[in-house]
This record gives structure tokens, C-alpha cells and sequence, in this order.
């Protein structure tokens, strides 16, 4: 993957098959767990704090719904488009924004599913599940990480 | 000669009660990042400068904190917006709590 442009207009990546069929799965099957409700705080003990944690699962929710249609828009539309052998992904500021909120639930709820390990090395001896979760872990992650970094190496040629 | 003035009586000061607003009377809450092994450093910097608009150097000093000190305290809020924040955090998946002030 790497940053062709970059504008006022968005972001264009060149993704290879490889990388664009990992992404276009990884999208299609979101949410890939079940939702895990959070808590709101560790110390505070007003009765008031109960309700404010319903309010914020019920929230994480519906934002997470939310993500799950964007996640659809963004295969189903013309943003990921073949050039050659390769793929071009093109992305407006919000695009961007969701995309790496779906890769980073993607990347924490398959840890969480894998017990919430302190080290994110492979397991040794994996069961399917955990491998598919490690997998998905990494390669959420290693979307996120272009597109965090790709911008800031100043890659690509930056559009007027 | 200098004139002698009339005494007068100076008027008793005004005492006025406690003028603070209910809003500043009202109760504070830290809004904390808590540290997690999975969530990137740059990611966690990015979503500091998207939630709270800080400028990168900022948002890193957080991000930084909360990698080596195990949490960050981000704000000191009323209870509406310090789970506003927690919202905007949690929707982004940062482990983000709001805890007491005081």
C-alpha cells in the first residue's frame, strides 16, 4: 500500500490484489464480534454513574451500527477501483476517518476476543478461532498503521 | 488655617452572598485515558488531536503519559461534557473513563 496523492479533496492509496481483497473482507465481515459493554468509570459511586454506563453502551451501540453501514458504503461504492493489476482506493476526509474507526473496533475486539493478551505476538499452539482473530487483529492493524504513517513520510505528491 | 472636615459615616459595605453559578458549584470530573497494549501510539495521538482539537505536541504529551504512566487525566469537566467526552473516546475505542474531581 502507498499514498499516490493527497488534497483537499482526500487521499488516493495503490493497494495490491493481495491487500485490497484483506481490506474489502475485513469491511465486509465488520462487526466481526459482539459488542462488549464498557464501563463509564472506576471510582465514582453516585447512582447517577449506572445510568450515565447504559447511556454509553446503548450509544457505543448504535455508533457501531452506524460504522457497520459506512463500512458497507465504502465497498459498495466506487472508492476502491482496479488500475491494472492493481487497486486504487480513493478517500475523502470523512471516509478516512471512519475507515480507520472500523480498522482500530476490527483491531481491539479481536484482542479482546483473544482475552486481552499484554503480548500480541502469534500464539504458539493457536486454536482456528484465535488464529482468526490474530489475523484479523494484524491485519487491521496494518491498515491503520498506512494510514497513519503514509501521510506523514510525505510520500506522495501533495494535490492543490 | 486648615478647615476641619464634618465627620460623616462611611456606609456599611455591601456583603453579597456567594455568587458562583450552580454550574461551577456543581460537581468536576476527570476525564482519563487508560493504557492498553493494543491501541497504536499515533492512533491514540490522532484521536487526542480529533476529540479534544489539540495540536499534535499536545495530544502526543497525553499519548505519552498514558503509555508510560498507565493513564492520562485529558480535562477537568462538568459531568455533560466530561461524558461527551467519554463518548467521543469510547467510540473510538480508547479505553476513557470519567472519574470524580474532588
Amino acid at each position: 500500500m502507498r499514498l499516490l496523492t493527497q488534497g483537499k479533496g482526500g487521499w488516493r492509496y495503490q493497494l495490491s490484489r493481495a491487500e485490497a481483497q484483506a481490506l474489502r473482507s475485513l469491511l465486509r465481515l465488520f462487526p466481526t464480534t459482539a459488542t462488549v459493554a464498557v464501563r463509564i468509570t472506576h471510582t465514582d459511586t453516585d447512582p447517577k454513574a449506572v445510568e450515565r454506563e447504559k447511556l454509553l453502551n446503548d450509544s457505543l451501540a448504535q455508533h457501531r451500527e452506524e460504522l457497520r453501514r459506512k463500512a458497507q458504503h465504502l465497498i459498495g461504492g466506487d472508492r476502491l477501483k482496479v488500475w491494472g493489476d492493481r487497486y486504487v482506493l480513493s478517500l475523502g476526509l470523512d471516509d478516512r476517518e471512519v475507515l480507520l474507526q472500523i480498522l482500530n473496533d476490527i483491531r481491539v475486539e479481536s484482542w479482546r476476543a483473544l482475552d486481552q493478551p499484554e503480548d500480541l505476538d502469534p500464539l504458539p499452539n493457536p486454536s482456528e478461532s484465535e488464529r482468526v482473530h490474530h489475523t484479523r487483529m494484524s491485519l487491521a492493524g496494518y491498515f491503520e498503521c498506512m494510514l497513519l504513517n503514509l501521510e506523514e513520510t510525505g510520500q506522495a505528491a501533495t494535490e492543490q | 488655617m486648615p478647615s476641619i472636615s464634618e465627620p460623616h459615616t462611611i456606609p456599611a459595605p455591601t456583603i453579597e452572598n456567594d455568587t458562583r453559578s450552580d454550574d461551577e458549584l456543581a460537581p468536576t470530573y476527570y476525564v482519563v485515558c487508560w493504557n492498553d497494549p493494543v491501541n497504536f501510539m499515533d492512533y491514540v495521538t490522532h484521536v487526542f488531536m480529533k476529540v479534544f482539537g489539540w495540536q499534535r505536541q499536545k495530544a502526543a504529551k497525553h499519548m505519552l503519559e498514558v503509555h508510560e504512566q498507565g493513564k492520562s487525566v485529558l480535562i477537568r469537566e462538568g459531568a455533560e461534557k466530561a461524558e461527551f467526552y467519554v463518548h467521543q473516546l469510547q467510540g473510538y475505542k480508547l479505553q476513557a473513563t470519567m472519574e470524580p474531581a474532588e
